[in-house]
């Protein structure tokens, strides 16, 4: 029998062993072992993309592993969803929230839970105050229990979460609820980030808790011990107490680091003519006013966590969101903010994150798709010539290398990478000057990749100015000429990444978390 | 001076105490979750009184007000919940029809010799309800927006209500269920009192009950109520189902209260039910608003009806009127935030 008393060795309450999981062209997790001891907090690290999400999702039963087992307190489970994880105390708390936002804090702990209340079918609103109110103190939550969640701070919003999951753990018996916070502290100020951690060490008296979060500081500080994943492979884990940031850093980034998978003899220097010139550009609560300018032919990055500001930094570039101070000039030409359309008339082209709801029309053909944004450079007397579509989209299929069964294929049946290349097709024929690529290589291939990597040279070559935000540092790093770093809103600092000068990830993660 | 003084002091108290009163009846209002709703009626009734020079407050003009916006009121707590729900029923000009035939070939009447007296009032409500049924099934089982299915249904239902009706009016002799409807209690008339009872029924319903919480989840944000567990359909079903039964009830009262069934009879009630349902405070985009709501904007709509035709004006303006105030009051609910892109 294990020694109860201490607490170097208490039971394992939660265990997953080889788990594995494939996604069409990706492994997301590859035999990977997950534990997690009674009244514990594990801090869950890795880079965007090392497996991190996934691996907790199977734990709530939102996606079912492809091998491996999950046991707990020694009995195995299989959770179908998440209504069936928290029956055995498995709960998270997402980053977007789940409580209902026109329901009041009370209704939204009990939702769907509240037999218990009822008195000869009606619900006694006395109870569930009291037990409401109760809960609430618990996480010290002061608001009213019939408060509108929408009326809530996010803070307290994660409080009444964390609550919820306490109490539905309680009401099926499980002696020792565990429960997930991802990225918790993201949407908080410095105080509340505070008393989250407060109340989590107050739980960690009856819990056990995953707490995902790239601000490796708080993980170092607040968790007992540190679980980091690579590639979707377990990398190490090592207690919190000597635990360094700057090692658990390498370990997240790892050591392999090829510098010519990026083509970066192919890399051209900047030319001089400015393409695109942001002066104090800034959007209140996204990010504070920035200047840059992107030259002709150069690949600059934007590296940044999630809410580093430089998704909407980018948005506000390709007229999706209206900045509230600045401007942004094209060619020199001053442009309309806020009008997607007047940003594509100029010359910019998007390559979105989403390509399949946001990139192209899946229903239509590639050559459609190609062709898209030139149908008037493609038309005989004013009507759309056939022949002259069928030329243009031929080109440019040719030329991107798009591997189709024909021009007329519909782009829903196309692999990912395929319809990346379609993406970037389309722009090419148009003739934008510059390039906003969201993370151009999310879920594609290795192959697809390399075709990505070398079309991206390519379009340096012809000229085309090139904002990037990419999946991986090393991506960024391998393909930019220069990176500009932003943090929490903020712009921190350049690094300029000159062919066979570039800077290692281990210099630039410190400006990044 | 002293005597100034005192006077501004005692001047200062009463003032104090007014506003401190008022402040303390506005938070009582505000309790009541309708403090808007009747802030909006006292200023209407306000304005006909100063404009119909008092007549408008007459007892027997108010009893002629609150004997017209029952049936609405009743019609309006059955719709009001399919918005609730983050959808919309138009399907009541139809099943109202449908109803009044059913009401013209059993109650005692003037064509034929069937008189099943106040075995109608179930035999309506349970037409209603299969309709409502048909609703519910069509738009979670086909999965058909609300919009649309009930607006066919609507059409399919009338269409065959006068079919079989061969389009006659059928004069009603029954008494009793007629002396409910157009009778009164106390001088204030039965209508309004059942309306007030069903409507009292509805938000216990909503405020006390699993189901009721339930729809609010769903108009609030109906992925997230059913991860939380909510069974969305089987609730949307029984939504649908309610406002059919009252669709039923509806249709019953209007055509007692005329003395004949024709199938054209519930032909325009459709659009001031949705009139009162905005003007009661009740978010088309769903997730708020109570039975209380629905009620009281059937009142108000009512009352301001009412006040135009004491004030002889044109039955052409007070449909513009109505117009606008449906339009107004859709902009004041409305939480522009939920939609992405208005249709």
């Amino acid at each position: 029998m294990n020694d109860i008393g201490s607490s170097t060795n208490p039971e394992i309450t939660l265990a997953m062993t080889g788990v594995s999981k494939v996604f069409p062209g990706v492994v997301a997790l590859d035999k990977v072992d997950f534990s997690l001891r009674a009244r514990e907090i594990v801090g869950l690290v890795g880079e965007n993309g090392a497996g991190k999400s996934t691996l907790m999702k199977i734990l709530i039963g939102v996606s079912q592993p492809d091998e491996g087992t999950i046991s707990r307190d020694g009995t195995q489970i299989s959770p179908k969803d998440p209504t069936d994880a928290i029956r055995h105390g498995i709960g998270m708390v997402f980053q977007e929230g789940t409580l209902v936002p026109n329901l009041s804090i009370m209704r939204n702990l009990f939702l769907c839970h509240e037999p218990g209340f009822q008195k000869m079918g009606f619900l006694s609103r006395r109870e569930m105050r009291k037990a409401a109110s109760r809960l609430m103190e618990e996480v010290k939550v002061v608001a009213d229990v019939e408060t509108p969640i929408s009326d809530v701070s996010p803070a307290e919003r994660q409080m009444v979460e964390i609550a919820r999951l306490l109490w539905l753990s309680r009401l099926y018996g499980q002696k020792c609820p565990v429960l997930i916070l991802d990225e918790p502290t993201t949407v908080l100020n410095d105080g509340e980030r505070t008393i989250l951690f407060d109340i989590l060490r107050t739980i960690k008296k009856e819990a056990s808790v995953i707490l995902i979060s790239h601000r490796l500081q708080e993980i170092v500080e607040n968790t007992d011990r540190i679980v980091v994943l690579k590639d979707g492979k377990n990398v190490t884990e090592l207690p919190s107490s000597h635990a360094h940031i700057s090692e658990i850093e390498q370990l997240m980034v790892g050591h392999t680091f090829s510098a010519d998978r990026y083509r970066e003899d192919e890399q051209t220097p900047a030319g001089g003519e400015e393409i695109l010139r942001v002066e104090n550009l800034g959007r209140r609560g996204a990010f504070e006013p920035i200047s840059f300018v992107v030259r002709k032919g150069e690949i600059v990055s934007l590296v940044g966590l999630v809410g580093s500001g430089k998704e909407e930094l980018c948005q506000c570039i390709n007229g999706l969101e209206n900045a509230e101070t600045g401007s942004v000039f094209l060619n020199g030409k001053k442009m309309l903010m806020g009008s997607p359309n007047g940003a594509v008339r100029a010359g910019i082209g998007h390559i979105p994150i989403d390509r399949r709801n946001d990139g192209l029309a899946l229903g239509m053909s590639v050559a459609e798709n190609v062709n898209l944004l030139v149908m008037n450079r493609l038309t005989y007397a004013g009507f759309v010539s056939p022949s002259r579509e069928r030329k243009n989209a031929r080109a440019w299929v040719d030329e991107c290398r798009i591997k189709t069964p024909s021009l007329g294929t519909m782009c829903a049946n196309l692999s990912g990478g395929n319809q990346q290349k379609t993406v970037i097709a389309k722009w090419l024929s148009s003739r934008v000057s510059l390039l906003i690529l969201d993370h151009p290589t999310r879920g594609v291939d290795v192959g697809a990749k390399e075709e990505i990597f070398r079309l991206i040279r390519k379009l340096a070559r012809e000229g085309i100015a090139m904002l990037i935000m990419s999946d991986t540092l090393e991506e960024d790093i391998g393909l930019s000429n220069r990176m500009l770093i932003m943090k929490d809103g903020r712009f921190v600092k350049e690094v300029s990444c000159p062919p066979g000068k570039k800077p290692g990830p281990r210099d630039i993660i410190d400006a990044i978390v | 001076m002293t005597l100034e003084g005192g006077a501004r002091k005692s001047v200062m108290v009463a003032n104090g105490s007014v506003s401190g009163f008022l402040a303390r009846a506005w938070r009582g209002l505000q309790k009541t979750g309708v403090a808007g709703q009747i802030v909006c009626l006292v200023i209407v009734m306000s304005i006909f009184a100063i404009g119909t020079r008092g007549r408008y407050l007459y007892w027997d003009n108010l009893q002629v007000i609150l004997s017209l916006a029952g049936i609405p009121a009743i019609l309006a707590i059955g719709i009001h919940q399919t918005i609730v729900l983050g959808g919309i029923d138009l399907s009541v000009e139809g099943v109202a029809g449908m109803c009044i035939v059913f009401v013209g070939l059993l109650l005692k009447n003037k064509l034929n010799t069937n008189d099943i007296g106040l075995w109608i009032v179930p035999i309506v409500m349970g037409a209603g309800g299969i309709a409502g049924l048909l609703n519910g099934l069509v738009i979670t089982r086909v999965r058909i927006p609300s919009f649309i299915s009930t607006l066919g249904l609507s059409w399919i239902l009338a269409g065959i209500a006068v079919y079989i009706n061969k389009a006659t009016t059928v004069p009603l002799l029954d008494t009793q269920i007629q002396g409910i409807v157009n009778g009164s209690f106390l001088g204030i008339p039965l209508i309004a009192l059942i309306a007030l009872g069903l409507a009292l029924l509805m938000q216990t319903v909503q405020d006390k009950t699993r189901f009721g919480g339930y729809i609010y989840a769903i108009g609030g944000d109906e992925q997230l109520a059913q991860q939380a567990g909510v069974r969305v359909n089987r609730i949307k079903i029984m939504v649908f189902v309610i406002a059919g039964v009252f669709y039923g009830l509806t249709a019953l009262a209007l055509c007692t209260q005329l003395g004949s069934a024709h199938p054209r009879t519930g032909s325009n009630i459709l659009f001031p039910a949705i009139t009162a349902v905005a003007v009661g405070g009740v978010a088309l985009t769903g997730g708020i608003g109570g039975a209380k709501n629905a009620a009281l904007g059937a009142l108000i709509v009512t009352a301001l009806n009412e006040g135009l035709v004491l004030m002889s004006v044109s039955p052409y303006v007070q449909q513009a009127v109505n117009g606008i105030v449906l339009i107004a009051a859709v902009a004041l609910t409305i939480d522009r935030r939920k939609l992405g892109f208005i249709k």
